[in-house]
């Protein structure tokens, strides 16, 4: 009880109302991440109370996974990659008029799964770290692969099936470059030191989505015509769809439980969720072109990884990802080490920053509703003005992530690259999967096949790998068996 | 005329110069931190910026973090930077010799002047928490019987070379697990996927401490004062050491004053009771070594990467 105490006075709640806020914006503009702003953060919270300095860097980090969302629903232009997938269902809906819904359904699954996820780490953290600790190289490899798998889900809708595996292998081709791991030599950088880490993901994503969305904006002719009657119509009147909850619940589980594993956890949550939920969907043929069921799965999946990637964090003293591990930075900087002393000696600080995150989901939950409907007025910004600002915020964002000129570069380069691809019909959610999951399955693999030394028995001994196995199945056969019976059906026409 | 111009010119320059050298520092000094942002490299420069600020009125310090590549961009920044004393830098081991021994690096060791070292971060060997190596004799006992899969934070790191150091001296050889981060280390540890791993105090030390992990040696000669019940490598019989350090280093070209100067600032913070409680309380474990000591071990550290590289390069 005197913990709700310490997060009720009035300078807490201002604090995590302010991190919150701050975190929805961040999230929400290209190129500015939760790690970077946690990172760039922790210094400051040195001077701070240490309650509040958690405080704020946990809004901070609620409030970016959900805020990644907005710019993606709105101008297909993620602020994160966990917001890819949301994307692929949202922005259809924002052309056909439905932005207010399309961000609704987004601010309620993430304030659902965020919040759900916060409830797991304050019940069972100890418990669930303990299991995590089972789940070696070999797992995560197959983890890839079932994020991987993402990667067909994206293509049946408009059967292009070779065309987005053929995007996604060359965004792991892209992945290879820079240092290998297991020698130490490096692949492909070509005397440049900015590639020794290999490409970063993140002047990828902005140029192949926040970049080509405003060249293709901008090499429009006529103006493109959107629905704009049921934006000025009450928006908080559009009930959220019947069904979506079973979606909500679903994204929330599958992000909190990968959230527990190490590795970058909320994309890997958005895509399973997302592909599952697409799997189980009842209006399979509206995925792809604006389901709402979409965006509730994919964003309960990236907002339940963020009181996942708490649980080892503050147990056990291993990052989640790395946003958790730079506020890990945060609780050492005040001398609390993770580990049982958190919940113990530092009890004081450690519950009220657990409780925080439910009022930081609050928080987001609360703007993103008032907010909403005026947000989707952004869909009707003309392109005049909107172009040279988010094209702005994209060069400067590329910068800003290593305050490197290269990676403005890299991400213009993408641009030009992507949009040929996308010109072409390959699938840029493909590729960019392919580029952020390729180097996470390479080193589950060789590190796996270090550990059982040289056998590949390892990625089917464990009871967890033979579950995979099975999900990782049950996530490609039918969309193969439905690709088959597709293309055979249209063959068959042919031949008369 | 011409001559007394000149001369006139000469004293004015020269009266020019003595308020510019008495005046410095006219503006803030760019500290480079070849790391990311709240990282431990990090934190130990604002803690020195912090007191050196408050000990040296008129001076400023600005952080700037130039993260990736094992800090090789860092170090290269620091190593190009105008040499007007406006920017100095942080520098970590073994990366810092390592980059130059495979050859990567556009810098030199002559490409600094060396400040002084500051902190430390003593190499560890440790095991999961029901593992029956006990001690450094078990770790060569079992590893002579069958490959122990050992865990190392990347090629070339502290960890791999205090690894391969162990190999040479028990005669043994592991099958060397390389990781990205001292993240996969714990996890690979904590759940029992591997053997044993080479990492560093502070990574592990609450771990073991809450008995998710044993470290069973420190690698160095002198026990540490946070964790006096581990034995050193040189009380188990084994001449293994690895430390990763922390210094300040300069560009090598600024002016003898201005180096001097700086030289003295941080002797002053790293001497100072402040400076001691707020690394303490920051988990930074000090090791004050002055700017020849520190090039001095730089020196060595280099000869035997060397080594280790020649006979196996990356």
């Amino acid at each position: 009880m005197e913990y709700l105490g310490i997060v009720f006075q009035p300078i807490a709640l201002f604090t995590i109302f302010l991190g919150t806020v701050a975190g929805v914006a961040i999230g929400g503009m290209p190129g500015l991440t939760a790690t970077m702003a946690v990172g760039l953060l922790v210094p400051f919270t040195y001077t701070m109370d240490p309650t509040m300095g958690l405080m704020l860097l946990g809004g901070i980090y609620c409030g970016a996974m959900y805020g990644g969302s907005i710019p993606a629903i709105l101008l297909n232009t993620p602020g994160t990659p966990a917001a890819v997938a949301t994307a692929i269902e949202g922005f259809p809906m924002s052309q056909k008029g439905k932005a207010g819904l399309a961000l609704k359904v987004s601010v309620v699954a993430s304030f659902v799964g965020g919040s759900f996820s916060v409830l797991i780490l304050l019940m069972f953290a100890p418990m669930l770290a303990q299991q995590a600790l089972h789940f070696g190289p070999a797992e995560t490899f197959l983890l890839a692969l079932m994020g991987l798998a993402g990667i067909i889900s994206i293509a049946d809708e408009n059967s292009s099936l070779i065309k987005a595996l053929i995007a996604g292998l060359l965004g792991m081709i892209i992945a290879i470059v820079g240092t290998d791991d297991m020698s130490g030599s490096l692949r492909y950088t070509m005397g440049y030191v900015e590639l020794i880490d290999g490409v970063d993901f993140m002047p990828a994503l902005i140029g192949l989505f926040s970049m080509i969305q405003m060249l293709e904006l901008a090499g429009i002719r006529k103006k493109h015509e959107i629905d704009t009657s049921t934006l000025h119509k009450k928006q908080k009147s559009d009930p959220l769809p019947k069904g979506i909850s079973k979606h909500i619940a679903l994204g929330s589980a599958t992000g909190t439980v990968i959230g527990v594993l190490p590795g970058e956890g909320a994309t890997i949550a958005a895509f399973i969720s997302y592909n599952i939920s697409k799997r189980i969907s009842k209006t399979k043929e509206l995925f792809g072109k604006g389901n709402p069921e979409g965006i509730a799965a994919a964003e309960s999946g990236n907002n339940g990884c963020v009181g996942g990637s708490l649980v080892p964090t503050l147990t056990l003293g291993i990052p989640g990802n790395s946003v958790a591990a730079a506020l890990m930075g945060a609780f050492i900087i005040h001398g609390m080490i993770p580990g049982p002393d958190l919940f113990n000696e530092y009890a004081d600080h450690t519950y009220p920053f657990i409780i925080s995150l439910f009022i930081a989901n609050l928080v987001f939950l609360g703007v993103g509703l008032t907010v909403a409907p005026y947000l989707a007025r952004i869909a009707l910004i003309p392109p005049a003005i909107l172009v040279p600002v988010v094209s702005a915020f994209a060069v400067l964002g590329s910068y800003a992530l290593n305050n490197s000129v290269f990676d403005i570069y890299l991400m213009i380069a993408f641009a030009v690259f992507g949009l040929i691809l996308k010109k072409l019909g390959f699938s840029l959610e493909a590729l960019i999967l392919g580029l952020i999951l390729g180097p996470i399955a390479e080193g589950g693999f060789t590190q796996g096949m270090i550990i059982g030394k040289g056998s590949p028995w390892i990625f089917f001994e464990s009871p967890i790998a033979k579950v995979m196995w099975v999900i990782i199945l049950l996530l490609l056969l039918p969309p193969l068996y439905s690709y088959f019976k597709h293309t055979t059906l249209v063959k068959a026409p042919d031949a008369d | 005329m011409l001559r007394k111009t000149l001369f006139s010119g000469l004293i004015l320059s020269i009266f020019m110069a003595l308020p510019a050298m008495a005046e410095y520092p006219s503006k803030p000094i760019t500290v480079i931190v070849p790391s990311k942002a709240g990282g431990s490299t990090d934190r130990t420069a604002r803690m020195i910026t912090e007191v050196a600020k408050m000990q040296n009125k008129g001076f400023e310090f600005v952080i700037k973090d130039i993260p990736g590549s094992g800090g090789q961009k860092g170090f290269e920044a620091i190593s190009r930077a105008k040499p007007d004393g406006y920017t100095i830098g942080l520098v970590f081991t073994p990366q810092l010799v390592a980059h130059i021994v495979s050859k990567r690096a556009k810098y030199t060791l002559d490409s600094f002047h060396v400040i002084g070292n500051v902190a430390q971060d003593p190499a560890i060997v440790v095991v999961p928490k029901d593992s029956d190596i006990k001690s450094l004799a078990d770790l060569a006992k079992k590893a002579k019987k069958s490959a122990l899969t050992v865990a190392v934070n990347g090629i070339g790191s502290d960890d791999f070379l205090a690894a391969k150091a162990f190999e040479a001296q028990a005669g043994v050889k592991f099958n060397l697990l390389p990781t990205k981060g001292s993240t996969e280390q714990k996890a690979g540890i904590l759940g029992g996927h591997v053997d044993a791993a080479f990492m560093n105090l502070s990574q592990m030390i609450a771990q073991h401490k809450a008995g998710d992990a044993h470290i069973i040696a420190l690698l160095s000669e002198e026990r540490n004062e946070n964790l006096p019940d581990i034995k050193t490598s040189k009380e188990q019989g084994y001449e293994v050491y690895m430390t990763a350090t922390r210094g300040v280093v300069a560009p090598a070209k600024v002016d003898a004053k201005i180096l001097a100067k700086l030289d003295e600032i941080l002797a002053k913070v790293v001497a100072s009771d402040e400076f001691k409680a707020k690394a303490k309380k920051g988990s930074i474990y000090l090791l004050p070594k002055t700017g020849a000591d520190y090039l001095d071990y730089l020196k060595s550290l280099q000869a035997d990467t060397q080594a280790v590289y020649d006979k196996a390069p990356w």
